[in-house]
């Protein structure tokens, strides 16, 4: 079978770091390619690389066999390679067609063809049942709509190689599977396509062979129908992963949180809480599960305090703290790894050092008559380095910044847990993470419940949900529905309590 | 020695050392500029021209040099107010209110307060400018952290209502009518020269540039040591991670801005606690030190080092233009020329980008995949 | 980026080249300045820009008509910022670029040209509407009470004029006398007159204006109180809402027209004239650019004082150290040779009054320290009220 595309030998040298080290990529027409690697380990690079953004050090590219040079991302376009991006590149106010034609509109005498467009949209999406509305706007539709607008972008740019950037990250599991059925069927039309990811699982059930590649290395390319997720797994990570929790038995003890019917509207009025009350035990992970968007977010910004428009009551033990300030929150004894590090969890413009202290900046630990102790700080900063294994180059001089996405979330953990506090709120804590970090953030929060600590978990990946937790609250539509535990429900169950399918006792 | 030798290459990748750099281009970037206005309007004296420009600050001797550095002292001062609000997220365009409402609290305590003994005159008179500009600054603040109005609206508002409210008050207050201006302060109420004096003669250098100096001291040691300056930038930087880590951030809004009105009203008492025979005018002009300070902490790229070195550099490019009118350049082209190198330099931040690509490190691509 | 430039400095010499064509057009004679390195003939500007419709403009215009005339290098100069010290600095730039005459324009320079006539005996200094005396320290000038008129008449003052030094003055009274003569004779009756703060300027220009119209009622053959002027010192130079509204119900009240000699409020004035359909005489200089409401204006002139001034200076029959007064002898005051406003009112009516002037046939009292009472009381044709 021909290649439609060849990177073969790629080095990329960046000034001090050597980002693709003789990385091979072969994809084959009509498959589905997997190039799997852990954050960092120059996925991103290569395909930098493809789209002209960054010139090779050494190496070739071919495209349908012919060797050539690929400038800048206009140079790809017209060899019909298009990407989704894991961010969408979309403007909210325009329309879903305003969006596809951005950049390739059609004009007649200046004025723009739109009525041409929208047929062709229109036909586009009934042939690949995308069931898109083309005057939709962009702030109105969902981010799986949302997604599939940016593969209509691609092919009505007649794209035959497309790349999938982390596609399922932002994703619930209804539309991921949707999602993969849409990937088969643009093959089957004969589109070859390269996903990248570090989900096994997805890898595995959609595309056909898989290269790997680790800290820049190439490690080999593989059959994905005749490999396991495990040896997949440690090609990626280069040893063993575990893919179950370890974890003994709970011992439940004293009530740490209890929230009391908790309401809240939002700003046009849509109520996004409804009566919601629960306690939270020490030696307990209580997990809350849910489709993104059901009140989640606002639940834990009412109990930390980031939103204080709401009604009902929120106890520390039994101090009531519903009122009380972030701060004084925090110093109850709440640790808090934020849903959204960029936005709540870290200061980005600041050091790994100044960030460690985010919470604690005031106490007399850091501080000596409202100056900074740096020297305190530092020796703070490097030993949680250490004890929390943060894989950074210049220490706690480090800027946020430029740290990796799983280092930025060690570092928030590492920050949080040190607090050692009763109660930790963990929302998402391994989004967008790799199968290393991951583990290594799962074990953190089993050993803080075994150490008699409560820990409320938000999560949206039913794996994550199932193996973690030890009972699981579903949230739908800004209500508790089902009261459950992990051992008495399967999957398929809390995918219907999910979608509000069905009620449980809560 | 081998040490000194890694530093010394290391400098163009070190924080201080970039933005030195782009700085410095940006500079060069600006006279550059004004060297082909001047080739354009006076291609025969244009060298002479800009010899003259860069030698300026040292025309007259140290004479100009006191010159310079009377003009730098405010456009120091406003030039950290301005720096300061921004590292602290804010954009202070109000400066120049600021300035004029601390100039009139200067002027109104030098001219009346004559009850105050010896030094304790100008104290007061500088303490009230301060605290006139804090709550010049103090109000943006407050419009901001609670009701959300932009501080960039609010600001060039109280711009405009400082300016026609001081006209009044110079008026209804220490107006003399002879002259059409504010009248002169007591002599106990000009900043005392400190023997700066005696280094520059026949100029009208005043301790202001102390002044200067100490207000850059003082915010280099808030933002740098303090955890109230690690909360004003943590809010800056990210309002939502100071709210998540239980900053108060509209509070810090308010601080931030009175400190940011505070020195601005600083700058107004340095202006006008002279004896240079310099007035408040009854002309509705904004006045331009409030503005000059916007160019100079984009010029020193808001940190109160850079701040301070943009400021001198300015003062002595203003100076170096009035001499450039021995020359036969029309004093409207000097403007021109003059107002092209401050603005063009004003521009470092963007050279930072390229510097950096330049001088490219190991930590640019610590990011990897990210 | 580089289009941007190009088309900048595209522009830029576009618009100097015209530049240079129109200064062409206007002189027949070469430029002084071709070439030039060090300049004879130097004004620094004070707080307004060279182009201020004002002191400086008038005066610069004086200099290089007789420059040009006299091919003298020339050039003017701006203050770093408006404070005396840096006036003397840049008196001093001009001079160390070669300046032998410095003219500066207005009262703003007395304490600067104070400061430097002694150190440069070789340069010849003009001051306009000044003389030059000492820094008025705190403890001379008397603040504690502001509504009191700062008096400067004290021992610690020092008014001494060096040889070197040209105070010019004018006479504010012949020139309002003018205008008040010329707008009675042209049939107008009521009449007003809104000073600024009652310096002794403004106090000349209202007694002028007074005695004017009484002289031209008295040639027409009016009946006693036939004329009738509202007299106000508004005490302010800046435009008001007080100034307007009185202007506007003096307008409505009859008044027909009113002379301002009040600086910036003669704006409010202009707003209310415009509004109310009334006239106005205006000041300084000629303003009938500035508002079709002016017929005509009580005029300094500047131009001619400087370019007089230099001639003196440069033919060697002048006499520096002693005050010059501009008068209607030496052109130095008057109003505008354009009087297509006026109904009856023209160049020839004009011509008779001024050689009047001139020849001493009449003598304008400027006396500015008299009470207005006593003014009143003099001229019998006009009925002075006094609005103060």
């Amino acid at each position: 079978m021909e290649y439609v595309i060849e990177m073969l030998n790629i080095t990329k040298d960046f000034p001090g770091i050597r980002a693709n080290d003789n990385v091979t990529l072969q994809l084959k027409k009509g498959e589905i390619h997997a190039l799997l690697g852990e954050n960092g380990a120059g996925k991103s690079t290569l395909m930098s690389i493809l789209f002209g953004l960054y010139q090779p050090t050494s190496g070739t590219i071919k495209v349908r066999g012919e060797e050539v040079v690929v400038r800048n991302p206009n140079d790809a376009n017209e060899m019909q390679i298009g990407m989704v991006h894991q961010h969408f590149k979309l403007v909210h106010n325009f329309t879903v067609a305003e969006n596809i034609i951005l950049g390739k509109e059609d004009t007649n005498r200046g004025f723009l063809n739109m009525d041409d467009a929208i047929k062709k949209i229109t036909a586009l999406s009934e042939r690949y049942n995308f069931n898109i509305d083309a005057n939709a706007l962009i702030s109105d539709i969902s981010v799986g709509m949302q997604q599939r607008v940016e593969i209509l972008k691609m092919l009505y740019r007649d794209a035959e190689i497309m790349i999938f950037d982390e596609p399922t990250a932002v994703l619930t599991p209804q539309e991921i599977s949707e999602l993969m059925k849409i990937m088969k069927h643009l093959t089957e039309e004969g589109k070859s396509i390269i996903l990248i990811t570090h989900k096994l699982k997805e890898i595995k059930a959609v595309s056909n062979r898989c290269s790997v590649l680790r800290k820049g290395k190439y490690i080999g390319t593989v059959d994905v129908g005749k490999t396991s997720i495990e040896q997949m797994a440690e090609m990626m990570v280069g040893r063993k992963v575990l893919f179950e929790v370890e974890k003994g038995a709970s011992k439940i003890g004293e009530s740490i949180l209890s929230v009391k019917n908790l309401n809240m509207t939002n700003k046009v009025g849509k109520e996004v809480l409804r009566d919601v009350s629960f306690e939270v035990k020490a030696g307990e992970i209580l997990c809350i599960a849910g489709i993104e968007g059901n009140g989640q977010t606002q639940l834990i910004e009412a109990i930390t305090g980031l939103n204080s428009h709401f009604s009902g009551n929120v106890f520390i033990r039994e101090d009531e703290i519903t009122h009380k300030s972030i701060r004084n929150k925090t110093l109850t004894g709440i640790g808090h790894i934020p849903e959204d590090r960029h936005k709540h969890g870290l200061v980005l413009d600041y050091n790994l050092g100044e960030n460690m202290i985010l919470q604690s900046y005031f106490d007399n630990e850091f501080q000596n008559y409202g100056f900074l102790d740096f020297e305190a700080i530092s020796k703070h900063t490097n030993d949680l380095i250490e004890r929390f294994d943060i894989r950074i180059g210049r220490g706690e001089r480090t800027s946020a910044r430029s740290m990796s996405g799983g280092n930025q979330q060690k570092a928030i953990v590492a920050r949080e847990f040190d607090r050692n506090p009763d109660l930790m709120i963990a929302v998402q804590p391994t989004r967008g993470l790799d199968v290393g970090a991951i583990e290594y953030i799962h074990k953190q929060l089993v050993r803080l419940r075994d150490e008699n600590k409560a820990v409320l978990l938000v999560s949206l990946e039913l794996d994550e949900v199932l193996s973690v937790s030890d009972r699981i609250l579903v949230m739908y539509e800004g209500e508790l529905v089902a009261n459950v535990y992990p051992k008495d429900v399967t999957e398929n169950d809390l995918g219907l309590y999910m979608s509000g399918s069905k009620r449980g006792a809560v | 020695m081998n040490k000194l030798f890694k530093k010394i290459i290391g400098f163009p990748q070190s924080e201080s050392g970039e933005s030195f750099l782009s700085s410095f281009s940006a500079i060069l970037f600006g006279v550059a500029f004004g060297f082909i206005l001047m080739l354009i309007f006076n291609p025969s004296e244009a060298f002479e021209g800009i010899g003259i420009i860069l030698t300026g600050g040292f025309e007259a001797g140290r004479s100009s040099l006191g010159t310079v550095l009377v003009n730098s002292a405010p456009i120091i001062i406003t030039g950290l107010s301005v720096g300061f609000a921004f590292k602290t997220g804010l954009f202070n365009i109000g400066a120049t209110g600021q300035l004029t409402v601390g100039a009139f609290a200067a002027i109104f305590v030098g001219v009346n307060w004559t009850f105050l003994p010896g030094n304790l005159h100008w104290i007061v008179a500088v303490l009230a400018a301060i605290l006139a500009g804090a709550i010049w600054g103090i109000i943006p603040g407050l419009l901001k952290a609670f009701l959300n109005v932009h501080e960039v609206v609010a600001t060039i508002m109280l711009n405009y209502i400082a300016m026609y409210l001081v006209v009044l008050g110079v008026k209804e207050t220490v107006f003399n009518s002879l002259r059409s201006e504010s009248l002169s302060v007591h002599p106990n109420a000009a900043i005392p020269t400190f023997g700066l004096d005696k280094i520059f003669p026949d100029s009208s250098i005043t301790g202001g540039l102390i002044l200067a100096f100490i207000a850059v001291i003082i915010i280099y040691i808030i933002l740098k040591k303090t955890t109230f300056g690690y909360q004003l930038k943590a809010v800056g930087f990210n309002r939502y991670a100071a709210q998540y880590a239980g900053i108060n951030e509209k509070m810090n809004i308010v601080y931030s801005m009175a400190i940011a009105g505070a020195l601005s009203g600083l700058a107004g008492a340095v202006v006008f606690l002279t004896q240079s025979g310099i007035h408040i005018t009854t002309t509705y002009i904004l006045l331009p030190q409030g503005f000059d300070g916007i160019a100079v902490a984009l010029l020193g790229l808001s940190t109160p080092i850079g701040v301070l070195f943009a400021g001198i550099f300015f003062g002595y490019i203003k100076v170096g233009g009035f001499f450039l009118q021995r020359l036969a350049f029309e004093k409207e082209i000097i403007s021109v020329i003059i107002a092209s190198i401050i603005y063009f330099s004003a521009l470092s931040a963007i050279f930072k980008k390229y510097v950096r690509k330049v001088f490219a490190t190991k930590k640019n691509s610590d990011g990897g995949d990210e | 980026m580089k289009k941007l430039l190009v088309l900048v400095a595209a522009m830029v010499l576009v618009f100097t080249l015209s530049a240079c064509n129109d200064t062409a057009d206007e002189n027949t004679l070469p430029d002084p300045n071709e070439g030039a390195t060090s300049f004879e003939i130097a004004l620094v500007t004070d707080i307004g820009t060279i182009d201020d419709g004002s002191f400086n403009q008038g005066a610069w215009e004086g200099l290089v008509e007789y420059a040009v005339e006299h091919q003298f290098t020339h050039k003017y100069y701006q203050p770093i910022e408006k404070s005396t010290n840096d006036y003397v600095d840049a008196i001093e730039l001009a001079i160390d670029n070669g300046a032998r005459t410095v003219v500066c324009p207005g009262y703003l320079f007395e304490n600067a040209v104070w400061l430097v006539q002694g150190d440069y005996p070789e340069v010849n200094f003009i001051i306009l509407d000044g003389s030059p005396h000492n820094v008025i320290t705190w403890d001379d000038a008397s603040t504690a009470d502001v509504d009191e008129t700062v008096t400067i008449a004290d021992g610690a003052m020092d008014f001494t004029v060096e040889d070197n030094v040209q105070p010019i003055f004018y006479t504010e009274h012949e020139s309002a006398f003018l205008a008040g003569y010329a707008v009675v004779q042209d049939g107008f009756t009521e009449l007003g007159f809104i000073g600024g703060i009652a310096v002794p300027a403004v106090v000349k220009f209202g007694y002028g204006f007074v005695q004017g119209a009484d002289q031209a009622a008295q040639d027409m053959g009016l009946a006693d109180d036939a004329i009738s002027i509202n007299f106000w010192y508004s005490n302010v130079f800046w435009e008001t809402s007080e100034v307007q509204s009185t202007a506007a119900a003096w307008y409505t009240g009859g008044t027909e027209i009113i002379f301002a000699a009040a600086g910036g409020a003669g704006a409010s004035v202009m707003t209310a004239a415009s509004q109310e359909d009334g006239l106005m005489v205006g000041v300084d200089v000629d303003q009938s650019d500035v508002s079709e409401t002016i017929i005509t204006s009580a005029k300094k002139e500047l131009a001619i004082s400087v370019y007089d001034t230099l001639v003196e200076i440069y033919g060697g029959t002048g006499v520096l150290g002693v005050t010059a007064v501009f008068d209607v002898t030496n052109d130095g005051v008057g109003l505008p040779q354009d009087f297509s406003r006026f109904d009856t009112f023209d160049q020839a009516a004009y011509d008779i009054i001024f050689d009047k002037l001139v020849d001493g046939d009449i003598i304008v009292d400027g006396d500015n320290t008299q009470s207005l009472a006593t003014i009143i009381a003099k001229y019998d044709k006009v009925e002075v009220s006094d609005e103060n």
